[in-house]
Parts: C-alpha cells; structure tokens; sequence
C-alpha cells in the first residue's frame, strides 16, 4: 500500500491465467522447510522491492552503494503491482528471494506462509540506532521480531488549493468542514469550466489489497474506534461494530450514497492507481494519501494547485493512518548476506539515500534511523515537516501484529465495499463484519473466550 | 462435420497396407506405428507439461492445506465439503452461469444479424467484414482496458459525455451492483460478436442457393426464407457453437478482472475470479485447487454430454 501504491491489472491477469489455467499446480509443489544452511550459497543476492516509477532508481542507488563496500552483486527485481502475489507464486515455486521490501502491513500474511525468518535483534548491526516506536511493526503478538524497520509515514490530507480559493472557502478542521468542502467541490464547479465533472473526495474503493478499509481506517479511528480489544493473554475480541465505529462508517457511506455523492463514481473498483490519476487531472480535490504522494503529483499537471495538510480531526480526536516499510529476510540461501544487506539499508548512508538521491521517488519517507532527520533532509520542502510532525502526533498504525492481519483487513475491505455498493444499512454490515472478524480471529487462534 | 470425415480417410490407409503387406519386418512395422506419435511428441510433451501434469497435481493439492515453506496438511475431501457450504462461491456459480448463457447468446444473436446484413462477394461488404471483425482479434486485456476507459461512470467518461448529449446519463455501468455484470456481458458480446458472425457467414455460404429459388417460386417471402431455409440449415452450427461457448464461458476471467477486480461488492466475482482470489489474496491454494478441480469435472462432463449427444443426434 505504500510506495506510489497501485495495481495495474494487466500482468496480474496474465499471471493468474497462468496459474489457473493449468488448474493452480504450477503454482505449487511439494512440502517442507528449507531449514538455516549454515554458509551462504554462491550466486547474487536476489532482493525484490515493492517499487515503480522512479523507485527502483534509489533502491538502485542503495544497492551500489552496498555492492561497492561489501562486492556482495545484488540482482534486484521490481514490481508494484501484485507484489504479494508473485512472492506467493515464488515461495509455491520454492523459489524465494533472499530479501524482500515491502509493508509492514504483510508481517502476519508472510509469518503464516512460513516464508520470513525471526530476527534477532542482539545480532543485527545498528539496531540500536532505530527509533524503538518502529518496530512495532516489525514485531508478532509475542513481540519476537520477524521484520527490520526501514521507512515509516502517515497519510495526510491533499487538497485542491486553487479550488478553496475559487470557491471562497477555507481549509476543513473538523469532519462537517470536510463533507462541506467535499459537497462544495461536487456542485460549485471549483475548475469553473462550466460542467458538473468535479468530486469532493478521492477514495481507493476496491477491496483489491484491502484498499477500502486501509482508507477508511483514518475516519475509524478519528471517530474513536478499534478494531480489537486486548482481552490479555495474547487474545483479542472484535470492536469494530463499536459506537464510533458504527458513527466513522455511517459519515464515510454518506460520502457516497448522500445528496450529492461527493466520492469520484468508479471509485468501489478503484486501487490507487486510478485514484492518483483522478487527483492528478483534477476529477477530484481532496485525497488522503501518504507523503510520497508528494513526488507523483507534483510529477503531474496539479503541481503546485494543490496543498498538504494535518488531517482535520474526527469527533474522536486527531488520527491518521501510519505505516511502515519493512525489510523481511526470507527462507532464502543466503542469510548471512541478506542481513549484511539489511544492515547496511538502516544505515545513516542508505536511509540519507533513500530519502534524496532520487527527488521523484522518496522510497525512506521518514527515517527510522534517529540519526537521520526527515525535515533537514529536505530542506527546501517544509512539507516533509508537516509529514514528520502529523506522523509524530497522529499517526496509528494497523494491528499489524496480528497473526494474520491482512485476511483480517480484507475481510474488512469486502464488508465495506459491499455494504457501500448497495448504499446498505451500514450498522448491520459492521455487526456482521465483527462477527466475521471475530471468527477470523479464532482461525487465527487468538480469539478471547 | 464433413471435414472431419475427410481427414480421417488418409489414417486409414496406412493401416490397411500394412494388413495386406506382411513382408514388413517387424522394425519396420513398428516405426511406420511410432512415425504418427513422433509428429505428436512435441504437441504431446508440450501439452503434458503446461496442461495435463499441472491439472493432475492441482486436483492432488485439492486434498491438502498447502503451504509450500511449512508443509502440507492432509485434509481428505475437506476442501470439496466446503464448496457446498460457501455462499461466495454460489453467488460466483451463479454469476459465470448467468454471465456465460447471456454473452454466449447475445454475441449469436448479434453475430447472426451481422453475417445477414454482410454477407455476399461486393467489395465493400468485404472491408465492412473485416472492419467488423476487429473486435474478435483484439486481445481481451486490451479490450478491457479500452472499455475500462470508455465506460467512466462520470459525466466525462467517454460514452457518458455521449449520452449527456441526448440527454441521458451518467450511468453507473461497471460501478453499481445493479449494473456491473450487464455491463461486462456487452463487453463480451461486442468482442465475441464478430467471430460468430464469420461462423454464421460460413454457414450462410454453404446454404443450397436452389432451395432459396425454389422457395422464392413458391411464394415465400423473405422473413418465410429466413425462417424456414436458413435457420433450419444453420441449426448444426447454431448448437455447437452455442455450447462451446457455454463451456468456455465457465471460464471467463481476464475481462472481469481487468474491467472490475469481481467488485464492486462481489457482483461479478466469477469462478475463475475466486480461485484467483483464494489463492493470491488468501493464500488458500488447497481450496482453490478444490475449486478448479470441480470446474475441470464440470467442464468434462458438458463436454462429453455434448459429444455424445452429437453422436446421437447424427447417428439418428
């Protein structure tokens, strides 16, 4: 999800034609553990990145740099789109690149698989040096770690500056200031070129990845929501038909189904892919997204119309969604190498790197070395302020310690995308949700009574 | 159907040489017994890899969790007993059946009226035919992403703008519910159209032209002609086209995954979109695998319906 996050279908359909077509075998085979050899095995370190656009360029940069001090060759791979699904496909392949970055958020998707190794903190190199908060997300519900932190962020609030002005009006504070501000993007022809083509809000509405319930997870928690409720002992129960949550889903169904629909009308088959391009060319004007956000569309025809705020604050306080960029060392031949690689991308060097050697693609958003700062770093752009700032005082994470958090957040996703596509009773769509969820847990064996 | 016969006779001959010519030795005899198969090996080879193999180890794996790093778990028929009970998968059934009966007969029904309105030796049909069968030979992602584009369900999509013209619209088309799947089967048929209409013209030429003179003499006029000569004539086609479509439909994926992702709110998730989605979203290969091979069973079974049902029909 983050990154320039996006689908592109195409090559996924190519990819499942493959695998279904020959009735799923070819993308499986056989059993067992590949174990920890002891020694490397010879060959480059085979590294994928979930990255496109210019992305690749600063892992690229990255890798030389590591390359250079260590002569260890690295032979990268690249994909935005369906990244989990060719790691699947990989790992049924047995098969597995020897590291692998990509969301915090597949922490509990790749434990399950069996496909990532613990990491020990004690023998990492410079594992002091990261911020304690950042992994949080590296860690599983016991709090043995399974992830190296490499880049964190929080969503926040793009907004059609050009568009308040014509329009006479003022950045939102509150949700009404939202939805007034979104009804006025959809009705007063804010680009003044006479038609009723304009959105208030941009919403990634698929369930593709989750997107649905990703998004609306701000609004959730802005409103005083959970998903889960610690019940001690490692178990949790289901909170998500909670009154805030019932109240966030309730605001954000208006969204669409109120008078006017205020959210750009493809938007339950949207991923962001289509959502960029919606802010991009001005269909709609205001966007929830994370800072990287900043190189694409200033990348676009809406460079400097559009301005970045704090997201405005719920009825239950001043939330946003935050996440990390993990790197996982997978079941891969050579351990001993990957984690030298680790090593080195948490280093001041890389995480400097990740951050400016490319200007279109800010693959270490916020550093979580705490050597490195995000603002000074970018010196000319006090957005990178307000996005350190926001993901200081506002940033929530998603459970992502979750055994399996992902089946949890798509469970979630299909819920919601349902339930708008029908304009339903969105109250009995988060009872039902819960009690999915709940059921979900128990699979997951972490259900509390 | 004729085709078939003629091609069989050359197989024949052979054979019957080598009954009459018994001073072969038996090398001989044996290589003139394997030459056909080594024509076949690489289609064989081929096939068996990518096709036959794969199919019979995804029908294995349908009785198992799998886990490729963890090891697989043993669940028996665990997998199949949970089809029954999946309300998901039912609506997806119900989706790929409605989905496949509606293109499969829209794209004959359009197919057909185009090879009427096209069909003769003129120049111009002939340009009109193959500006008309464009369509078919496209790829169906392209397709897809063409009217993914097209149909925005916003003033400004394309055909939107069009129908504001007369005063129409916006309509939802893929981004409500009520309409997705509609929308999906005029894609389909706008693509499949064109390769029925080929069928159909195929058929129209091979029409006994006396029977039209014959019944024109008679008196009929042209709605009689249609009903009475063409119709029965092309009715052989008619089945077997339709049917093969059906069985084909039961697999329709590419173009509901590019133009929807199965969305919104499941209302065209197909069989073969759910697979996918188990396998890659929940990582439930096992199941899956128990899906497709439900699917195979389902799709062999019409297949050998239909065959026989030919058979009986022609032996009739």
């Amino acid at each position: 999800m983050a990154f320039t996050a996006a689908r592109h279908r195409v090559t996924a359909a190519v990819a499942a034609a493959i695998c279904v077509g020959s009735a799923l075998a070819a993308c499986s085979s056989g059993s067992g553990n590949g174990g920890t050899p002891a020694a490397d095995a010879s060959g480059a370190l085979k590294v994928w990145a979930r990255a496109a656009n210019d992305s690749p360029k600063a892992f690229q940069a990255i890798y030389d740099a590591f390359t250079q001090k260590t002569g260890i060759k690295i032979e990268p791979f690249f994909t935005l789109t369906d990244f989990e699904t060719k790691l699947t496909a990989a790992a049924a392949a047995h098969d597995l690149p020897d590291l692998v970055v990509d969301d915090a958020a597949q922490l509990g998707n790749f434990k399950t698989q069996g496909i990532i190794r613990a990491v020990d903190k004690s023998k990492l190199a410079g594992a002091d040096q990261l911020a304690p908060g950042s992994w949080a997300s590296a860690s599983d519900l016991s709090g043995k770690t399974y992830a190296i932190p490499f880049s964190a962020q929080a969503n926040l609030l793009f907004i059609r500056k050009d568009w308040l002005t014509r329009l006479g009006l003022s950045e939102p504070k509150t949700w009404d200031d939202v939805t007034a501000v979104a009804k006025a993007f959809t009705t007063q022809d804010p680009d003044g070129n006479g038609k009723a083509d304009t959105y208030g809000l941009d919403v990634p509405g698929s369930t593709t990845r989750g997107y649905i319930s990703w998004y609306w997870s701000t609004f959730f928690w802005q409103a005083g929501g959970e998903y889960f409720k610690d019940a001690g002992n490692g178990k949790f129960t289901a909170t998500v038909n909670s009154p805030p949550g019932k109240q966030s889903l309730k605001w954000f169904e208006g969204m669409y189904c109120g008078s006017p629909k205020v959210v750009q009308p493809s938007s339950l088959n949207d991923t962001t892919t289509e959502t960029n391009k919606a802010f991009q060319t001005g269909v709609t004007g205001m966007y929830f997204t994370g800072p990287y956000a900043y190189a694409t569309m200033d990348g676009s025809a809406v460079k400097g119309k559009y301005e970045v705020i704090a997201p405005p604050p719920g009825p239950g306080g001043a939330k946003t969604l935050a996440e990390g960029t993990n790197i996982y060392l997978m079941q891969g031949q050579r351990p001993n190498a990957a984690q030298k690689l680790a090593e080195f991308m948490i280093t001041q060097e890389a995480q400097n790197l990740g951050m400016t050697k490319v200007p279109s693609a800010t693959i270490v958003r916020l550093p979580v070395n705490t050597s490195v700062d995000a603002a000074s770093a970018h010196k000319s752009d006090d957005r990178w302020t307000l996005a350190q700032q926001v993901y200081k005082d506002q940033g929530h994470y998603e459970p992502v310690n979750m055994p399996n958090w992902t089946a949890l957040r798509q469970a979630s996703s299909d819920a919601l995308n349902a339930v708008i596509a029908k304009c339903g009773d969105s109250d009995a769509a988060l009872d039902q949700l819960n009690d999915k969820l709940n059921t979900l847990l128990k699979q997951q064996g972490v259900a509390a009574g | 159907m004729s085709a078939l016969r003629t091609s069989a006779a050359p197989v024949a001959l052979p054979a019957q040489r080598d009954r009459s010519g018994s001073r072969r030795t038996v090398p001989q005899r044996l290589g003139r017994s394997l030459t056909p198969w080594l024509f076949l090996a690489p289609a064989l080879i081929f096939f068996g890899v990518f096709k036959f193999w794969p199919s019979i180890w995804g029908v294995y794996l349908s009785l198992f969790h799998v886990q490729p790093y963890l090891g697989d778990q043993w669940l028996g028929a665990a997998n199949f007993t949970r089809t029954l009970d999946d309300p998901d998968l039912q609506a997806a059934v119900w989706h790929t059946v409605l989905d496949a009966f509606v293109q499969v007969a829209g794209s004959m029904l359009v197919g057909f009226v185009l090879a009427l309105l096209l069909e003769g030796p003129a120049r111009h049909l002939r340009i009109l035919r193959t500006a008309v069968f464009l369509p078919a030979v496209i790829a169906m992602v392209a397709v897809a992403e063409l009217w993914h584009a097209l149909l925005f369900p916003g003033r400004y999509g394309a055909v939107n703008s069009l129908l504001g013209d007369v005063g129409l619209g916006p309509l939802p088309f893929l981004a409500s519910p009520n309409s997705s799947l509609w929308t999906i089967m005029l894609v389909q048929i706008w693509k499949h159209a064109p390769y029925d209409m080929v069928i159909f013209i195929a058929g129209l030429v091979g029409i006994d032209r006396e029977l039209y003179e014959q019944c024109s003499i008679d008196g009929a006029n042209a709605w009689q002609r249609l009903w009475n000569v063409t119709l029965p004539a092309l009715r052989p086609i008619t089945t077997i086209v339709l049917i093969l479509g059906l069985i084909r439909g039961l697999r329709v994926f590419t173009e509901i995954y590019v133009l929807t992702g199965g969305g919104p709110g499941g209302s065209t998730e197909s069989i073969v979109t759910y697979v996918y989605r188990n396998v890659v979203v929940n990582n439930d290969i096992g199941y899956a695998a128990a899906i497709s091979a439900l699917l195979l069973a389902a799709t062999i079974l019409l297949t050998a319906v239909t065959l026989w049902w030919r058979r009986h029909r022609e032996n009739a």
